[in-house]
Order: structure tokens, then C-alpha cells, then sequence
């Protein structure tokens, strides 16, 4: 074969970056929970929709069913992981994201997280409290 | 001549306003989600404690108040925008790089819209708002 023809002949394409497995996520414990963390909107999403339907029935006393099945306990059980996960793994990164200062002091990223676990602590309260005490 | 033309930095505005959505929908549901979850879905259902929305007349009075109306538009519409931007990602994560064209994000984005209209549409037609 001539040089000339060597040099218009087709060159391969090398694939220098492999497009990652379907699976990567199952190959480590650590990219396995990154995952369960972003799957943790579907089922809190699908709660919610259901709260929303439950408000539109609640229009007339009808059509209000207030969800009281085990296999409704067992939905709301299971959001609840996925909830009490989102709300561990999302504030426990607060101390990354927010960067504020006090006295011209940035304010460590240590005090931020616990400001906000202490925070979803008094709302958890709060909304319990009132929840309850409504229901009384 | 050489000119030299300067412009002034653009301001992603609609990045911005997303990324607002996104923290602001997960801070949310991080905060409130997992009690109300906990009571109206667990607790209540049970009978372990008495809740708001088990008796028709407690619950539709409740209902009716305005802050209550705002709380709950809130807690339902905001999350949704953070659940939008997770799953788009997600199904990215899972191989699915269409999830990150702008057809996807107008399906995630306007999902959340949608269910935000929703929400306003079924507290404002649901109870009468009452001060009382």
C-alpha cells in the first residue's frame, strides 16, 4: 500500500472516554446511597400528590376518605424513610452550601448544620403540635 | 483601528431562578415533609393520635383559612421543583441522557408548574376561605 493511500484510508475513532454502565451505581456502597438520595423524590413526590388529592376530596363530605388502609400506613411508612434520608443527607450539607458571616467572621460550616438539624427539630414539633392539637 | 467592544456580564437569571426553586423546594420538604408523613400518614391512620384531617368538619374548617391555603400551597407546589430537577438527574444517572435536553426540562419544569396550578386550583375551589 502507497503512503498516499495509508493517509486517505478511514482512520478508526478511539473511544477514550467509555460511556458509563447502566449499573455503574451498583458497584459501590457510597455511589449506591448517592443514588437512593436522588431516587428519595419519587416516593416524597408521590406522598404529596396524594395529600393534593386527599385536600379535593375533602370538598364535600361525600367524596372525604381519609386514608386510614394498612396499605395506605405501609405507603406513608416507606415515604418516610425515603423523607427522614432526603432531610439527613440535604441538611447535612447545609454547612457546604451556605456560607454566611457573623461579625465579619465566617461562621463554621459545623454550627450551620446543626443550626438547621436543630431547626427541622422545632418544626417537626410546631407542626406536629398543631396537627394533633386541631385533631383533638 | 483596534476596537475593543465589552459587554457586561449576563445574568442567568433563569439559572438563578431554578436553582432557587431547587434549594428552596428541598430545604422545605427536608424541614416539614417527614412530620407531616409521620402524623397524617402513620400516626394518624393508627389511631396512635388524634389529627386534624380525620373528621370532615375539623378538617374543611381548617381548610378554609387563608394561611392554611398559603402553608399548604407551599408545601405541595415548592417541593415539586426540587423533585423536578432530582428525577431529571436521576433518570441522567441511569443512562438516560435525553433527561437533559430541553424537551426533558420543559416536561420536568412544567410538570412542576402544572402541579403547582393544580394545588392553587383545589385550595381555592375546595373550602370557602373564612377568617372565622
Amino acid at each position: 500500500m502507497s503512503v498516499e493511500a495509508e493517509s486517505t484510508a478511514p482512520v478508526a475513532t478511539r473511544v477514550y472516554k467509555p460511556a458509563m454502565a447502566t449499573g455503574w451505581w451498583t458497584h459501590k456502597r457510597h455511589y449506591f446511597w448517592y443514588m437512593v438520595r436522588e431516587f428519595t423524590a419519587l416516593p416524597m413526590a408521590a406522598w404529596l400528590l396524594w395529600f393534593l388529592i386527599e385536600i379535593q376530596r375533602s370538598g364535600s363530605v361525600k367524596t372525604f376518605r381519609p386514608g386510614t388502609s394498612t396499605a395506605f400506613v405501609i405507603f406513608s411508612f416507606i415515604c418516610l424513610l425515603f423523607a427522614l434520608y432526603h432531610s439527613v443527607t440535604f441538611l447535612g450539607l447545609a454547612g457546604v452550601i451556605i456560607h454566611i458571616k457573623a461579625l465579619d467572621r465566617p461562621v463554621p460550616p459545623r454550627a450551620i448544620v446543626v443550626t438547621m438539624f436543630g431547626l427541622w427539630l422545632v418544626a417537626s414539633i410546631v407542626i406536629g403540635a398543631v396537627l394533633i392539637g386541631f385533631g383533638r | 483601528m483596534n476596537q475593543k467592544t465589552e459587554r457586561a456580564p449576563k445574568v442567568a437569571l433563569s439559572h438563578l431562578f431554578w436553582w432557587f426553586m431547587f434549594a428552596q423546594g428541598g430545604g422545605l420538604a427536608a424541614l416539614v415533609l417527614p412530620v407531616h408523613i409521620l402524623v397524617q400518614g402513620v400516626l394518624g391512620p393508627l389511631g396512635v393520635v388524634p389529627v386534624a384531617d380525620r373528621h370532615y368538619d375539623t378538617w374543611i374548617s381548617i381548610l378554609g383559612n387563608p394561611i392554611v391555603k398559603l402553608y399548604l400551597l407551599v408545601l405541595i407546589a415548592l417541593p415539586f421543583f426540587h423533585f423536578a430537577h432530582r428525577l431529571r438527574y436521576l433518570l441522567v444517572d441511569l443512562g438516560v441522557p435525553a433527561a437533559k435536553s430541553v424537551p426533558a426540562q420543559v416536561i420536568f419544569y412544567g410538570g412542576a408548574v402544572a402541579v403547582t396550578l393544580v394545588a392553587v386550583w383545589v385550595l381555592l375551589t375546595t373550602a370557602p376561605i373564612s377568617l372565622g
